[in-house]
Order: structure tokens, then C-alpha cells, then sequence
């Protein structure tokens, strides 16, 4: 059975606390020039079904300081436009004797169905509306850094979670570490029905994030304006900015956070985000490392190339319960 | 050729009959329907002793997929699959490729129903509403009737447009023909892959509202009391859904409803980790749903059950969450999972069970179906269940193409273990056993 990063749901807090330890020393050692251990020999495919600059090169940094080759997958250019299905896909990988998947894929739970088939670790760099985890990671890493723990705080992810994977990835990973994390965004933003999701739901700002020692931001696509999600983008900034005036509304010393790209002057403005409160940047450089702990530890035990000798994974058996 | 079926337990809800005795089948007529004869000239004598016969089952929504997707099913798996699972008759719906909405499709259909490769049960086809299911201009409702349709709809493409909805209705009435309504409001439903809850939520996946489904069944419920025009909801899926019909049955309109067996056992809880075998149309709801759908079956609110055999083929299941198509393989599951969740129950009695599953279906679309009594249907259609057998569901094991069922590797107790229409057509090797013996 291969060790896949899908989503922080599915972990455990110790799980958690294991890879941001990791993701920690990485950092020490790599901004210290001492040496990480190395997956020299595997070669990790990056499949990136959806645009993305942010999270692609911030995993071939991650793989580059272990000695992990990669095999780029252009989704445009590859199979996929041909009309293959994404099982074929995969299967087709596994045979090119990849490794190990980076994915990154529109749907919610494709890179679920792809471990399911690949046979070996398959990392979620994001898939449709459902999980980020490394964005987590990396969220909970840099908070880490700046608060001393994940305990007991109070985290207000601000905007339009009902669309977001980094909303309920932090949301999960948070929780499970003992913060107390809100949703706070207009009704049409939020998910319907928060049952199953960690988090309280606030519609004001202002209650929303009292209190709060971090805000995290989300980025406000501007096609939600179009099927009547939001009125407007003034609307949206004028009731739910973090700017100058709103961040007081925080506690004093709160963590201001946005997983990028920002939209300056709709989420945030260059006051807040710029700011000494701010830990934009940080949550970019942490990324490199927490995205190192997920790599080595997906890794940890499998023998390069020697995957493609197992026996087949019975499909039949896995699709279903 | 004389059948002899001898000391099975009779349930004829057409004529309220629930007794043990014995049924004979001349050739392909039944000629006695009774309690035990002392004395049977026959050449078969089934020992029926501790199962079920009923009037054959009728479905009264199934997809056979012919013409234009033979590789999910064609008419002759989809009728194997029929008669494996217990039905003598299936209501086939009109959303192929070309949709059924010209009477030269009806006779094709009915040809190939009629070929001896195919299982033998009667297919009743449903004709489209519309052109080419275009949702704009009408089929030739006259012309489709003529050539064999029992019913019309919209299953597939709902109509959204009340005005095009409502001439329909105009024309089905005046040529006393029931409307099959699927209920779903589109601007709601888009892009929606699961119930629109807590699981959505929770998996990032778009949701299909309740409300969706309740505002065109309270439309059709409105526009049926309006124009008179009988109207069949199809499977119901939400408690509000099933209130909104209960109401209009209470106003006076003539509307009817079924349930499949996926929306009376299974909940939204069960997609998991975005496990394609669950998602249907509409969608698994919630526990509420379920128990006001199973207190609906019992008071006689929801009318009768339908498979909703919607088969797909295995490489579209196996397909992102959002991406894979919806619906499931029910022919061979549904009297499996109607007796394991409605009968042993105790939601329905046995009379109850089999008038939602025969007499009532055969009712509603006006069918020479649903009744154990000689020279009411036009050839003999009787079904032998055996209520207490368990039994492990296998897709791997049925006759239809579509694999794709939320029911598989589950424990069922109850079976559809012979099917007659006219001679014999299916009969389970567990049923087999020692049970039938030549005479003479």
C-alpha cells in the first residue's frame, strides 16, 4: 500500500505534528546548507491538469533539494486532450515507471481515483473545490513560526469559502491541531450546510474576526459575480476587506494571511498586506518545505522503480467500498 | 405443456388474494389461480412450498439504452436483465440516441423486444414529449400512441418551461395518456453532482438542492390539477417532494409517484471518498429523506417502486466524481433490496410489497399487466419469489451490461427466483433445487 497525500482529512494530529517537524528541520538545514536526505532515483511526475505557477515550482524546488528528478506533464498537450480518461492516464504513468504523481486536477477527488490506480504515493496539489494540503502545511508552518502553536487560537478564514480547497484544508488541519477556526463570508460564499466541516459561520466581519489571531484571506474569483454569487466586487470589499481599518477589529499582534494570488484592493488592501502583520510572503517560502515533508514522506520506505513489478491493483475491488 | 405450480403462497393484490394454493399454466395462459386441487394433470409440478406467486413485476421506468448507446445496454441485455429480476414487463424511456419521439422508433423498440434473443418480457415504451427531446416543440403524441406508447415524458431533459409543459398535458389528456414527469429545475440542479448538504460541502463537490426537485414536482402537481392530465413523478427522492404529492393527491389531482430502491435505503453519506457507484439522479439524500420516504410507501402516498435500471459502462464510472455519469444498474437489485428494506421491515406487507412492484405500476400506465387472474393479461405472467433467501448482490454476476450499482457485495434477503411470460423464462439455479419434478 502506498502512503498518499489526498487531503488533511484524512490525517491524524500526529500525522500533522510529524510533518510540519519535518517541514521545520528541512528548513533549518537547507537554509543552513546542511545536507537533506536524498530520493535520488525516483522520478516524480507533475501532473498538472489546471493552471498553476505558484504551487508547480514551489514543488520542483521542493523535489530539486531532494534529488528527486521530475517528468512534466503538459495536461494541454498530453493524452487527456486526446480524449483518454484519466485512469488511462494514470495507468499509462505507471508503465512510464513514474514514481510518484504531484496532481493537480479541476475535479473534486481526482487525485482520490488516481491513487486508486497508480500504484504508488500521489500527492494532491490541489483539486477542484475539495483540498490543498501542502497550502495547509504550509499555512499551519508559518503560524507556527509566528505564534508558538496552533492551540488554541482563534483563525477567521475570511471569503469565499464555499469555493475554496485552501479554506477546508486549513479548516481541517487547524481544527485537528485545536484552533478554533471560523468561516466568515456572505451567505452565498459559505457552504450551505456546515455539518461536516470544522468551522463556526459568521456573516459579519466584524464578530467574524474579533479576537482572531489570524485572518486568513481568500482570493475572490471575479467570475462569482456572474451567476449573481455577489453583487459586486465593491460590495464585497466594502463589507469584508481586511484593510487598515478592519484588521483592528482583530487581535492587535493577528496574523494577516492569503494564499495568492491576492487581488489587492478586493480581499486586502497594500496596508494589511503589506504590514508588518502580514505573513504573505511566508506562507509562499514555507511552502518549498512543508512541500519537501510531504515528498520525503510519501516516499518513506518505497524503492525507486521497483513499483512497477508489483501486481496490478485489482480496479474492481478499489472502486468500490 | 401444463405447469403445475403447487403450494406457493398466492398474492394478487388486484384481487386482494393472499393464500396458499396453486397456480396452472396452460402453454403460455394461466388457466387456474386457487387453492391446492386435489388432483393436476400436468407436465411440470414446481414445489413452490414456502415462496411467493405473484402477478409478474412491472417497472415502470428503465433505461435499455437501443437505439444509440449499445455499448451501456441494448434490448436484449436490458430484457435478460428484466426477466432475471423478476419483471415481466418494463417501461423503457424515451432519452436514447435518437430520443423515442417517432413512431418508427416505437416499432423498432418493439421488434427487437419481440426477437427471440431477447428475455421475453414485455417492453411498454415511453415516448418522448418533445422533439428530439428539444424541450420546445411537441411530438406526435396521436402518431406514438398508435404505434405503441404507454406513457410520454420528459425523463432525461425536464421540461422547464411551465407554457410547453402545460400544452402537453392538454394533448396527454385528450388522448388519455399519462405524462411521466422528471422533476428537476435546471438553473438549480447545473453543475450539481451529489444532494447539496453536508457531505457536499464537505468534499467541495457542487450540490444538487432539494429544491430543485420540489419546485417542478409542485409545478407538475399544479398544472396536472389545472388540466387533469394524469401525471406520474418519477422516483422521489426528498420528504418535500413526497409531501408536495400527497398534497395534490389531496386536492384531487391525479398524480401518482414511484421511489427506486437507492432512495429508500441508501443516504448521501455513502458517496464516501467520491465513490461513483452512488451517485444518482437525483441525487442519495439524507436519513429524514428515507424515513419519511418508507412512512410515504406504507400510507400509500408513494405508489409504486421503479428500478430506475439506469446502466452505464464501466469506463465512464470510473471517471472523476463530478465527471461520471448518474444513476445505476437496479433490474436484478430491486426485488433484492425491496424485500430486504420494505418487506422484512415490515414497512410493507407481502400484499403491499407486490402491489408496488406489479399491480400498481400496471394500474398507473393502464398495462394488461399486475393481475394473477386468467385472461387479463394477454399471455400468463406470474413471478416466483423466495421472500427469505439470503443472498449476496454481485454485479459481476447479472445479465446486464451496467455495472455500476451502489448495491454490490451487499447482503439481500429475498429473490426473484422464476419468471413466466407466457412459458418460462428465468428460473434461478437456487430455485431449481428439488423443487420441480416431471409428471407422468
Amino acid at each position: 500500500m502506498s502512503r498518499h497525500l489526498l487531503g488533511i482529512r484524512h490525517l491524524e494530529p500526529e500525522q500533522i505534528e510529524h510533518l510540519l517537524a519535518m517541514a521545520k528541520e528541512f528548513k533549518k538545514r537547507v537554509s543552513t546548507g546542511k545536507p537533506v536526505p536524498s530520493l535520488q532515483g525516483h522520478v516524480l511526475g507533475m501532473l498538472f491538469f489546471e493552471n498553476s505557477t505558484r504551487t508547480r515550482v514551489s514543488f520542483e524546488q521542493a523535489a530539486a533539494y531532494l534529488n528527486l528528478r521530475t517528468a512534466n506533464f503538459a495536461a494541454q498537450a498530453s493524452s487527456m486532450a486526446k480524449g483518454e480518461t484519466l485512469k488511462d492516464t494514470v495507468l499509462t504513468l505507471r508503465f512510464e515507471r513514474l514514481d510518484g504523481l504531484v496532481m493537480r486536477h479541476k475535479e473534486s477527488g481526482a487525485p482520490t481515483l488516481a491513487a486508486r490506480y497508480f500504484g504508488g504515493p500521489v500527492v494532491n496539489a490541489g483539486d477542484g473545490q475539495h483540498e490543498h494540503p501542502t497550502q495547509a502545511l504550509a499555512d499551519a508552518l508559518t503560524i507556527l513560526e509566528r505564534k508558538g502553536t496552533l492551540e488554541g487560537l482563534v483563525v477567521a478564514i475570511v471569503g469565499d469559502v464555499d469555493h475554496s480547497r485552501v479554506a477546508r484544508s486549513n479548516a481541517w488541519l487547524l481544527s485537528k491541531m485545536g484552533a478554533e477556526v471560523r468561516f466568515v463570508g456572505p451567505r452565498t460564499l459559505l457552504p450551505s450546510h456546515t455539518g461536516m466541516l470544522p468551522g463556526q459561520v459568521f456573516h459579519d466581519l466584524a464578530s467574524g474576526i474579533a479576537d482572531a489571531d489570524v485572518v486568513m484571506c481568500l482570493r475572490l474569483q471575479k467570475e462569482r459575480m456572474d451567476g449573481g454569487i455577489i453583487g459586486s466586487i465593491g460590495e464585497y470589499a466594502k463589507l469584508y476587506q481586511i484593510n487598515r481599518d478592519t484588521v483592528r477589529l482583530a487581535k492587535k499582534d493577528c496574523l494577516v494571511m492569503h494564499p495568492g494570488p491576492l487581488n489587492r484592493g478586493i480581499e486586502l488592501d497594500d496596508v494589511a498586506a503589506d504590514s508588518e502583520l502580514s505573513a504573505i510572503s511566508a506562507q509562499v517560502e514555507n511552502g518549498i518545505f512543508v512541500r519537501m515533508a510531504a515528498l520525503a514522506w510519501v516516499f518513506e520506505g518505497v524503492t525507486p522503480a521497483r513499483r512497477v513489478e508489483q501486481p496490478a491493483p485489482k480496479a474492481k475491488e478499489k472502486a468500490k467500498k | 405443456m401444463r405447469t403445475l405450480l403447487y403450494n406457493g403462497r398466492i398474492l394478487d393484490p388486484s384481487q386482494d388474494l393472499d393464500l396458499v394454493g396453486s397456480v396452472v399454466i396452460d402453454d403460455d395462459q394461466l388457466d387456474y389461480v386457487g387453492p391446492n386441487l386435489p388432483e393436476v394433470d400436468a407436465d411440470e409440478v414446481y414445489d413452490c412450498t414456502g415462496l411467493w406467486i405473484t402477478p409478474g413485476l412491472v417497472d415502470p421506468h428503465v433505461h435499455l439504452r437501443e437505439p444509440g448507446q449499445e455499448y451501456k445496454e441494448t434490448i436484449v441485455t436490458g430484457t435478460q436483465a428484466a426477466a432475471a429480476g423478476g419483471y415481466t414487463t418494463v417501461c423503457c424511456m424515451p432519452n436514447t440516441n435518437p430520443p423515442l419521439d417517432n413512431p418508427a422508433l416505437v416499432d423498432f423498440i418493439l421488434d427487437r423486444a419481440a426477437s427471440p434473443e431477447a428475455g421475453g418480457v414485455f417492453v411498454a415504451p415511453v415516448g418522448a414529449l418533445t422533439r428530439g427531446m428539444s424541450e420546445e416543440q411537441l411530438t406526435d403524441l396521436a402518431a406514438l400512441k398508435k404505434a405503441g406508447i404507454v406513457a410520454a415524458s420528459d425523463e432525461g431533459r425536464p421540461i422547464q418551461s411551465a407554457a410547453v409543459m402545460t400544452r402537453a398535458m392538454e394533448f396527454c389528456v385528450q388522448l388519455n395518456l399519462p405524462v411521466m414527469a422528471h422533476c428537476q429545475d435546471a438553473s438549480l440542479a447545473a453543475g450539481g453532482s451529489m444532494n447539496d448538504g453536508a457531505m457536499s460541502a464537505m468534499l467541495g463537490l457542487k450540490g444538487i438542492p432539494r429544491s430543485a426537485e420540489e419546485i417542478v414536482v409542485m409545478r407538475n402537481c399544479i398544472l396536472s390539477l389545472h388540466t387533469g392530465c394524469q401525471v406520474h413523478v418519477m422516483r422521489v427522492s426528498t420528504w418535500g417532494a413526497v409531501e408536495l404529492v400527497r398534497q395534490a393527491k389531496y386536492l384531487g389531482a391525479p398524480v401518482t409517484c414511484d421511489v427506486a430502491p437507492h432512495h429508500f435505503a441508501l443516504t448521501e453519506e455513502m458517496v464516501g471518498d467520491f465513490d461513483t457507484n452512488f451517485k444518482s439522479d437525483p441525487p442519495l439524500r439524507t436519513q429524514l429523506d428515507v424515513d419519511l420516504i418508507l412512512q410515504a410507501l406504507n400510507d400509500g402516498t408513494i405508489d409504486c417502486i421503479s428500478s430506475d435500471h439506469s446502466p452505464h459502462a464501466s469506463h465512464e464510472v470510473h471517471a472523476p466524481f463530478a465527471e461520471a455519469p448518474m444513476g445505476h444498474a437496479g433490474l436484478e437489485s430491486t426485488v433484492g433490496a425491496t424485500l430486504t428494506y420494505l418487506y422484512h421491515t415490515k414497512v410493507l406487507t407481502p400484499l403491499q410489497t407486490i402491489e408496488k412492484l406489479s399491480t400498481a405500476p400496471a394500474r398507473i400506465l393502464r398495462l394488461e399487466a399486475g393481475t394473477l387472474r386468467p385472461g387479463e393479461t394477454p399471455v400468463a405472467q406470474v413471478t416466483i419469489l423466495n421472500p427469505d433467501l439470503e443472498w449476496t448482490f454481485d454485479v459481476g454476476r447479472t445479465f446486464s451490461k451496467g455495472k455500476n450499482s451502489p448495491f454490490q457485495g451487499m447482503a439481500f434477503k429475498g429473490k426473484a427466483v422464476a419468471t413466466f411470460c407466457g412459458g418460462e423464462i428465468y428460473r434461478d439455479a437456487r430455485f431449481d433445487d428439488g423443487r420441480i419434478r416431471q409428471v407422468g
